[in-house]
């Protein structure tokens, strides 16, 4: 599977350290807190996540993956 | 056939702001890898006490990093060939890329004739050993 | 063996009687050449130590070792034959159902069903040589240089761009001479002109994977490609024919008796019963006559029965079927059938050309919307072959028409369980020969009884799912090119190794554990001086205008009161609140700080850091210097005085205290001087330029001989830091982990506003502690307390925790250890039993020294 870094362009996922579904910096209390942490929404469809490219440029990007087909984009 | 020797450019980092970085690729005649946004790699003839004075932003980070590189060349007709045996990357023609190299975290300087290979120092004598073994066939002992 | 030059195995083998080529996997049946293309696994055979080897593809080579598998003592008498008897005490799936009681049954029955079947045994004593690996980046990749192969690959060479074919074997391998092989002959010249091409002959394609990759396995060489565009033209085999009997010796597709007689000048047989459904199988007719082969009958359709050509006193049977095929050891008789009217015929050959079956595997593994197109025969619609009543459906898996009903009548019925519960398809052949037969089944028992042409059974029961590899691929060809170990070296590398020092891997890098005797080692560092390289240390610089923020952010503890020049023990909390990493972090200047973390965690730290730069919007600059810089630690009581041998720099407790730092110059080399606690004795955490550091580890270890100085490894350390009770992260810590389990509340500052995990530790803070680690003195147990680490901790029988750390400390006169114990409703157990018997008491740590006198030196 090749990831789109946003920098070096498509590049082998093994280039890369996966960063979990993208979530908020921040909750407002500790209970939508645990929510933020613990209950992503974890979709059967396009997901937004985060890659950083480990291997390159070490820089952070988003982008949107089909869990159902690998498809980025 | 191609040769493999060690190298020891002068490696230059800077870190600083978007605009700053974008002056200082523009007017260093060493080569200029735009790593990041905010990140710029000076390889070659460079000083970093120069760049920091022609820069003038206080709170950038500006140094000689060299120690922090293992660096060597390919040399000759099959440097390209050799270089197949231990990267998936496709390289231009001429110009530079960044990422994996037998499981290191690589730039790769590419001129005619030559393939300059910078990785983290700590993993100089791995990656060293993975092109000598890889591409024994095409390399001179 | 004796063979003519253009033999391939099979042919040589053929020509000298050889006639049973295998035993079948499971229940031992004779098996005979079949397809003669490769895509069957009757001709499997262990070729110069190697297993799985196709013997009708390769070609005969001087001083060739072949061997045929199955069978005991041998295939041609094989006693184990006795099992296709059993073959009802044998249903389909029996293995899930039997060997359940008595529970020793199965071991002892594995071991003998192991022995008895699959393809052969790997060559004990070849060391595995690694292949070689290259990438070629490419426009056009043809896969297959037949007719459509080369065809293609010339259209894309005149254009502009690179194109690379790739063939299973030699171009033009198995083709009889012929005008066939004339125009094949031709395209290959025309093709080879181009500077743009290359050919690759005896790589096989092993996927099509997304990319788009396509790995080809060549003979001790793995090149992976990268192509633009693939053109899949790999042809098609002949349709298999299943019927009861169609597994015997002498039935065989058109293609094997062709080759034989046509390209080996080998009679396949001295009577045949030839099935001719196709143009191809017309040409395998000839073919046949003109190899002096007696045709006692043929079964063609109306169409092409006028092409026929002269058969002599053979009878045509027109749209003629083949109801059975009889014999015992190979074949005797056929039975044909036209119009409900049977018909037995004597033969010793049974030869069919039943219609193409396109080897289109590769092309359906490519996802869609990908550039791959399928071109020639591998794109031609399937033909139908024979979906009979009875047979073998799965060559390679000994599955029969039987096997299937009993498994559809058990309720298996889509094509992918009953391909899971009889393991069709899952041979070597990946379904070459029995997935449309599978897909013929399904569709002919879902609703009408009436038969189903393959191109519809497709339709109402697909294929199922094609994976590569596409063809058997050995490990050493997989293994090439990857480098997972990889090991990370400091500038003191050499000088460990001509100090003899034990180096292994640890976190990533090669270290030295100790140089001889690891108690010698301690006792210089508590007693005398000595060095330790901690270059492994994560380090980096932290600079830039909102620096100060980010630092405040990522780290649970106060930082805008340390001063420049102060160091501060900082703890690094995932949004979970569990801790993740632990390090140093020092005040270089307004806006610099200085940072180290674990040797482990460099890499981690520092993406972490660039992720709340980028999500915090801050403007902040992260320096990885872990490279860059090594370490030496020189520890113990005279520290300072070698020190002071090699410095002009003030280093005395006033100008550089603990916590704290310097940057001094030690024997020329600039150094960042740190005041270190983690061995419990005065000590400096030299940070410094890579290329200094094998100068001012000489000029220590040099020095430091006035006080005996020898250098110490990890296998010291990890006593050195067990009597002051530090922990190891990943050793002595838990994934989850808070500051509070660990007894290390004094690390966070709730009191500050935000910083990353606070509202994990708010809302867990709320809870009871679950869970405790703890300092443990242990009394009695076994001698070595090495053997202590990883013993539960139990209380009236009952586990509540586990030793992480232990070791016997000379120092203290007892063994010590470190551990986490659980809480039993109301509050922690301070006395527990260790799974060997010994008694480990909860104490306070430090062990050593717990005032800390020593290390503030």
């Amino acid at each position: 599977m090749h990831v789109p870094c946003g920098r070096c362009g498509p590049r082998p996922f093994t280039e890369f350290a996966f960063g979990g579904e993208w979530r908020e910096i921040d909750a407002p209390d500790a209970e939508s807190d645990f929510a933020r942490v613990y209950l992503p929404e974890n979709p059967e469809g396009p997901q937004r996540e985060r890659w950083f490219h480990a291997m390159g440029c070490r820089t952070w990007t988003t982008v949107t993956r089909d869990t159902r087909t690998n498809e980025i984009g | 056939m191609a040769e493999l020797q060690p190298a020891s450019p002068s490696v230059v980092v800077v870190l600083a702001s978007i605009e700053a970085c974008d002056r200082v690729s523009e007017e260093a005649g060493a080569t200029a890898m735009r790593v990041a946004p905010r990140e710029l790699m000076l390889v070659g003839d460079v000083e970093a006490a120069a760049v920091r004075r022609a820069l003038a932003e206080p709170d950038a980070i500006i140094e000689d990093v060299s120690d922090g590189w293992a660096a060597f060349e390919l040399l000759g007709d099959d440097a390209g060939e050799a270089f197949a045996r231990v990267c998936e990357l496709e390289l231009p023609a001429e110009g530079w890329v960044q990422g994996e190299v037998a499981r290191a975290a690589a730039k790769v300087l590419v001129e005619p004739g030559r393939i300059t290979i910078l990785v983290p120092a700590m993993l100089g004598t791995h990656v060293e050993e993975r092109i000598r073994a890889d591409a024994a066939e095409v390399l001179t002992p | 063996m004796a063979f003519e030059p253009g033999d391939s195995l099979a042919s040589a083998l053929y020509r000298e009687g050889v006639r049973t080529f295998s035993r079948s996997l499971k229940y031992h049946r004779r098996r005979g050449l079949y397809c003669g293309t490769g895509d069957c696994p009757n001709c499997l055979m262990t070729v110069d130590g190697l297993p799985a080897v196709h013997a009708c593809t390769t070609p005969c080579r001087d001083g060739m070792r072949v061997e045929r598998r199955g069978g005991w003592p041998n295939a041609e008498r094989d006693l184990l034959h006795a099992t296709d008897s059993l073959h009802r005490l044998m249903p389909v799936g029996f293995y899930y159902k039997t060997f359940i009681k008595p529970g020793f049954a199965w071991p002892v029955a594995e071991r003998v069903i192991r022995r008895v079947t699959g393809l052969g045994s790997l060559p004990a004593t070849t060391a595995a040589e690694r292949a070689i690996v290259r990438h070629e980046h490419v426009d056009t990749l043809v896969i297959g240089a037949g007719i459509a192969g080369l065809e293609a690959a010339r259209k894309a060479a005149a254009g502009t761009g690179s194109v690379l074919v790739c063939d299973e074997g030699r171009v033009g391998r198995g083709v009889a001479p012929g005008p066939f092989l004339d125009r094949l002959r031709e395209l290959e010249s025309g093709v080879r002109a181009f500077e743009a091409v290359m050919v690759l002959e005896a790589f096989t394609a092993l996927g099509v994977y997304e990319g788009l990759h396509v790995p080809l396995a060549g003979d001790g060489e793995l090149v992976h490609v990268h192509p633009s565009q693939v053109i899949v033209a790999t042809g098609a085999t002949e349709a298999h024919g299943v019927f009861p009997g169609n597994d015997l010796p002498g039935v065989m597709l058109g293609r094997a008796a062709a080759a034989l007689a046509g390209a080996h000048g080998v009679r396949p047989g001295r009577r045949a019963v030839v099935v001719v459904r196709t143009e191809e199988g017309l040409q395998h007719l000839r073919t046949l006559r003109g190899a002096g082969v007696e045709i006692v009958a043929v079964a063609a359709p109306a169409a092409l029965v006028d092409r026929l050509p002269d058969i002599g006193a053979g009878e045509v049977v027109v749209d003629g079927e083949v109801h059975e095929a009889r014999g015992g050891r190979s074949l005797r008789s056929v039975v044909l059938r036209r119009d409900g009217r049977a018909k037995r015929f004597d033969c010793d050959l049974l030869v069919l050309s039943l219609g193409l079956s396109p080897r289109d595997g590769l092309a359906r593994m490519a996802l869609p919307g990908e550039a791959v197109t399928v071109v020639g025969d591998a794109a031609a619609l399937p033909e139908p072959g024979i979906c009979g009543h009875g047979g073998t459906v799965c060559l390679c898996e000994d599955v029969s028409m039987h096997d299937l009903s009993q498994a559809w009548d058990e309720g298996f019925r889509n094509a992918e369980i009953l391909k899971r519960y009889t393991t069709t398809t899952m041979g070597p052949c990946q379904g070459a020969m029995c997935g449309r037969a599978l897909s013929c089944f399904v569709a002919s028992r879902m609703g009408d009884a009436a038969e189903v042409a393959p191109q519809n059974a497709e339709v109402r029961a697909p294929r199922t799912t094609a994976r590569p590899p596409a063809r058997a691929v050995t490990l050493e060809t997989l293994a090439a090119g990857v480098h997972e170990i990889v090991d990370k070296r400091t500038s003191l590398h050499e000088l460990h190794v001509d100090a003899g020092a034990r180096l292994d891997r640890s976190g990533g890098w090669l270290r030295p554990f100790t140089y001889g005797d690891w108690r010698e080692e301690y006792r210089a560092v508590r007693e005398r001086v000595s060095l330790m390289d901690v270059g492994t240390l994560g380090k980096f610089t932290l600079a830039g205008a909102g620096v100060n923020e980010l630092v405040d952010r990522v780290f649970p503890c106060r930082t805008d009161d340390l001063a420049p020049g102060r160091t501060r023990y900082v703890l690094s909390l995932d949004e979970a609140g569990y801790v993740m990493d632990d390090g140093l972090l020092a005040r270089v200047g307004e806006r610099e700080w200085y940072l180290t973390s674990t040797s482990g965690g460099a890499g981690r730290t520092d993406a972490r850091l660039r992720h709340f730069i980028d999500r915090l919007g801050l403007d902040a600059h992260v320096l990885d210097r872990t490279a860059q810089w090594g370490a030496i630690n020189v520890a113990g009581p005279y520290a300072r005085d070698l020190l002071d041998r090699l410095t002009d720099d003030p280093i005395d407790a006033e100008a550089l205290p603990y916590p704290g730092f310097a940057d001094v110059a030690v024997a020329g080399v600039a150094c960042r001087a740190i005041r270190s606690g983690f061995v419990g004795e005065l000590a400096f955490e030299l940070h410094h330029p890579r290329s200094g550091g094998p100068e001012l580890w000489r000029a220590l270890a040099e020095t430091g001989r006035e006080w005996d100085l020898c250098p110490h490894g990890l296998d010291a350390l990890e006593l050195l830091r067990l009597e002051k009770g530090h922990i190891y992260l990943g050793q002595d810590t838990m994934p989850d982990d808070t500051p509070a389990k660990l007894g290390m509340a004094w690390a966070v500052d709730t009191s500050k506003p935000w910083f990353v995990g606070k509202l994990a530790l708010e809302r867990m803070a709320a809870l009871p502690l679950a869970r405790r680690h703890v300092g443990l003195g242990i009394e009695g147990g076994p001698s070595e307390t090495a053997e202590l680490r990883g013993e539960p901790l139990m209380v009236a029988g009952d586990i509540v925790g586990r030793i992480t750390s232990a070791e016997r400390s000379a120092t203290l006169g007892r063994a010590i250890g470190l551990g986490w114990i659980r809480s039993s409703g109301d509050g922690f157990p301070d006395r527990l039993m260790t799974g060997s018997g010994a008694i480990a008491t909860v104490v306070p740590t430090p062990f050593y020294d717990p005032e800390g006198g020593r290390t503030r030196g």
